[in-house]
């Protein structure tokens, strides 16, 4: 008889303890629907369907014509001379830019995080590239290089860099120097601020005691400032190749990826296939290709940080 | 000030609907602050001489228009009156979404005082008038007159032969070149003109819809831009050059000659002395006859305006002979009215080059084949490129003839074929 109240009322108690403990572990995902809702409805569904036009013919002015094409268009990308090209032109136009925009901007963190007099003014004078809009700065930087307005040209003729004051925006081989320049230009201050940040919150006392244990300098740098920064030096890095990767606009402005498509990136042709041709379609797919690349290289990026993290 | 403000409110809610029955929305692409302000002060006599109706403008820059206004379409935003140049026309017409205007002109009373002209190009490519051009954009060729003196060139060049050894005179000059040559957004024009030329025809196609652009005597042509650019003919720089920097190349005398449309006008007589600069004739072939391009812009109406009759009302203002004499004189286009070439803004030295050359026989002016749907992406994307690449000496003048006589062809038998 107690054996079978027993086996009446275990189960019972049984019940309310894994509904609550059901309920408890949903509580973490109730509080955070909200912000799962906007990422579904705002990241998620335009992603969708743009991975669904990659498979269909859509063409902006006729949108419902568009029939299932399967891969038609990823093998139309894998044979466009063009967008080898651009995809060329992309690897250039990042690595450069990043590469001058995190050394320029690791040394002005490197700086302005000594005390001078003057420091503060500074400091908000040098972030200004950062507040102008791309476009305004791609306007601005395509008149320095036009000869006929501005001294630059005939500075970089004077120091021998240019054989004749000219316009390099206008030579194929050296026309995306114009919109890297200014890319670079435009990036120092997102490297300076995040460094400076990271910079600031190494605690001084580490820097006391190696001092007394009579490292020089350089050892200080390279055993305590680099480790301590190498985390944020990784996450900044991934984040700006993407953005740069993506940053289409300065080339749009100064040189629409010209001449002769010599400074045609992989977004700006996205752009031209989606606005000038008409079709979103090849775009998307395009877009699609870019979008692995850039997943694939986040990834592993985010490896490299962990075992960075790991190591500290 | 809460009362003031709820007075108002109610004021609105009972006057609104009473004044303004009718809106209109009229999208202008190719503006410039200047034209804005002519096309409102139109707009505005307009809505005097209608009351109730109201008209909405909507001014997309030029740069961008092309695909803003296909993302508004495309998204359903379709305004009443559109603004229509020449490349874009059949990309609408064939999609549907223009409303044929043959209807409207036939009982309209400008209809018989417009140029023949104009209602060639209204109907051209469809056979129907799905736009009716407010003017017309013919190319000539401007010539600066000291450079040729100080270069020792005695007259205009009239052949091909004399533009070149012209060229060749004014390029001498150190720091002066020949040729306004653009080879950046726009530049197809050229290219047409001088492939037309050497070829002697204004017919972009055979019957069977073959191109002649891969043709030897059009490659010729191409061939010449090329030599002009890579013979220094052309300043280094112009491989990039648009509207503003060639106009800017011979208006500060970088450059001698120049091809262009009458709105070049407006700029370069506001900086040069008009003894400095004359407009002719574009150079002839081997056949004695010049192809100059023409070229249009007009009015539209989209086929889901919701009020059709109060939208050509506004098509048949801005086209009616006051406004539409005021609006060409402003652009800069020819004008489509038969009796506006007496007008004195046009009996100018310089104006009298095009009108010479619109009377002159051998002078044949050139359509471009805007009624292919292919034709936006052509001229704007796909020439540029190519062109480039030719003037760099990275693709020859065959390999640019026989890529573009492939794709012009594809289209213009896709075209064919649904006729």
């Amino acid at each position: 008889m107690t054996a079978a109240t027993d086996l009446g009322a275990h189960p019972a108690n049984r019940q309310g303890v894994t509904s609550r403990r059901f309920l408890s572990r949903l509580e973490p995902y109730f509080y955070a629907s909200p912000a799962i809702v906007l990422l579904v409805t705002v990241m998620m569904v335009p992603l969708v369907v743009g991975l669904n036009y990659t498979v269909r013919d859509i063409r902006i002015l006729n949108p419902f014509s568009g029939g299932y094409v399967g891969f038609a268009h990823f093998e139309a990308v894998w044979h466009d001379q063009n967008f080898h090209n651009a995809l060329f032109n992309t690897f250039w136009w990042t690595v450069t830019s990043l590469f001058f925009q995190f050394f320029l901007g690791l040394m002005l963190a490197l700086l302005l995080n000594r005390t001078f007099p003057g420091r503060r003014i500074i400091q908000s004078l040098v972030f200004l590239p950062w507040a102008v809009p791309a476009f305004l700065s791609g306007l601005n930087w395509a008149w320095m290089f036009n000869p006929v307005i501005s001294p630059l040209p005939h500075w970089l003729f004077t120091f021998g860099i240019l054989s004749e004051p000219t316009n390099i925006l206008s030579d194929p081989d050296l026309a995306m120097w114009g919109p890297i320049v200014a890319n670079i230009w435009f990036g120092i201050p997102f490297f300076a601020i995040t460094l400076l940040a990271a910079l600031q919150s190494i605690p001084g006392e580490i820097y006391e005691a190696a001092s007394i244990d009579g490292a020089s300098r350089r050892q200080q740098f390279v055993s305590i400032t680099l480790p301590f920064l190498a985390p944020t030096i990784a996450i900044t890095l991934m984040l700006r190749t993407i953005w740069i990767a993506n940053f289409a606009d300065l080339i749009i402005v100064m040189t629409n990826g010209g001449p002769a498509d010599s400074t045609q990136i992989v977004s700006s042709y996205i752009f031209t296939q989606a606005f000038r041709r008409l079709d979103f379609g090849y775009a998307s797919a395009i877009a699609a290709v870019l979008l692995v690349l850039l997943l694939a290289y986040a990834v592993s990026i985010i490896f490299i940080r962990r075992s960075l993290l790991r190591e500290t | 000030m809460k009362k003031l403000l709820a007075a108002s409110l109610v004021a609105t809610a009972i006057a609104g609907p009473a004044v303004a029955e009718t809106n209109l929305q009229l999208v202008e692409v190719i503006t410039s602050p200047e034209r804005t302000k002519v096309l409102q002060g139109i707009v505005s006599e307009f809505e005097a001489e209608n009351p109730g109706t109201k008209v909405e403008i909507i001014s997309l820059p030029w740069g961008q228009a092309f695909e803003k206004f296909a993302t508004m379409v495309s998204a359903g935003q379709t305004p009443d009156v559109v603004e229509m140049p020449d490349t874009w026309a059949a990309l609408y017409a064939n999609n549907g979404a223009l409303e044929s205007l043959e209807p409207y002109l036939k009982s309209w009373d400008g209809t018989d005082k417009l140029n023949a002209r104009t209602i060639e190009m209204a109907r051209s490519g469809t056979g129907t008038a799905y736009m009716l051009p407010y003017g017309f954009y013919l190319r000539a060729m401007f010539y600066n007159k000291k450079l040729f003196k100080e270069a020792g060139v005695e007259k205009p060049p009239v052949t091909l032969d004399d533009f070149r050894e012209a060229a060749e005179k004014v390029s001498a000059l150190p720091g002066k070149y020949g040729f306004c040559l653009r080879g950046g957004s726009g530049g197809l024009n050229g290219w047409a003109v001088f492939g037309a030329t050497t070829a002697g025809t204004d017919q972009f196609f055979d019957e069977e819809g073959n191109s002649i652009m891969s043709t030897e005597a059009w490659i010729k042509g191409a061939q010449f831009m090329v030599d002009l650019y890579q013979d220094g003919l052309a300043p280094k720089d112009s491989l990039n050059w648009g509207f503003n920097e060639i106009v800017a190349g011979f208006y500060s005398g970088t450059c001698a000659m120049l091809d262009q449309d009458p709105d070049a006008l407006i700029g370069i007589a506001q900086r040069m002395d008009p003894n400095d600069f004359g407009v002719t004739t574009m150079p002839k072939g081997p056949n004695g006859k010049a192809y100059p391009t023409i070229g249009y812009a007009g009015w539209s109406m989209f086929s889901d305006s919701e009020d059709k009759d109060a939208s050509w009302k506004l098509i048949a203002k801005l086209q009616s002979r006051d406004a539409n004499l005021e609006w060409s004189k402003r652009v800069g286009t020819l004008p489509i009215y038969k009796d506006a070439e007496s007008d004195p803004h046009y009996n100018t030295p310089q104006f009298a080059g095009w009108f010479e050359e619109l009377s002159d026989p051998d002078v044949h002016p050139l359509t471009m084949p805007t009624h292919l749907e292919e034709f936006a992406f052509f001229k704007d994307s796909m020439s540029i490129r190519t062109s480039q690449e030719a003037l760099l000496g990275r693709k020859s003048a065959e390999e640019l003839g026989k890529e573009w006589g492939d794709y012009l062809s594809a289209a213009q038998k896709k075209w064919l074929a649904k006729q």
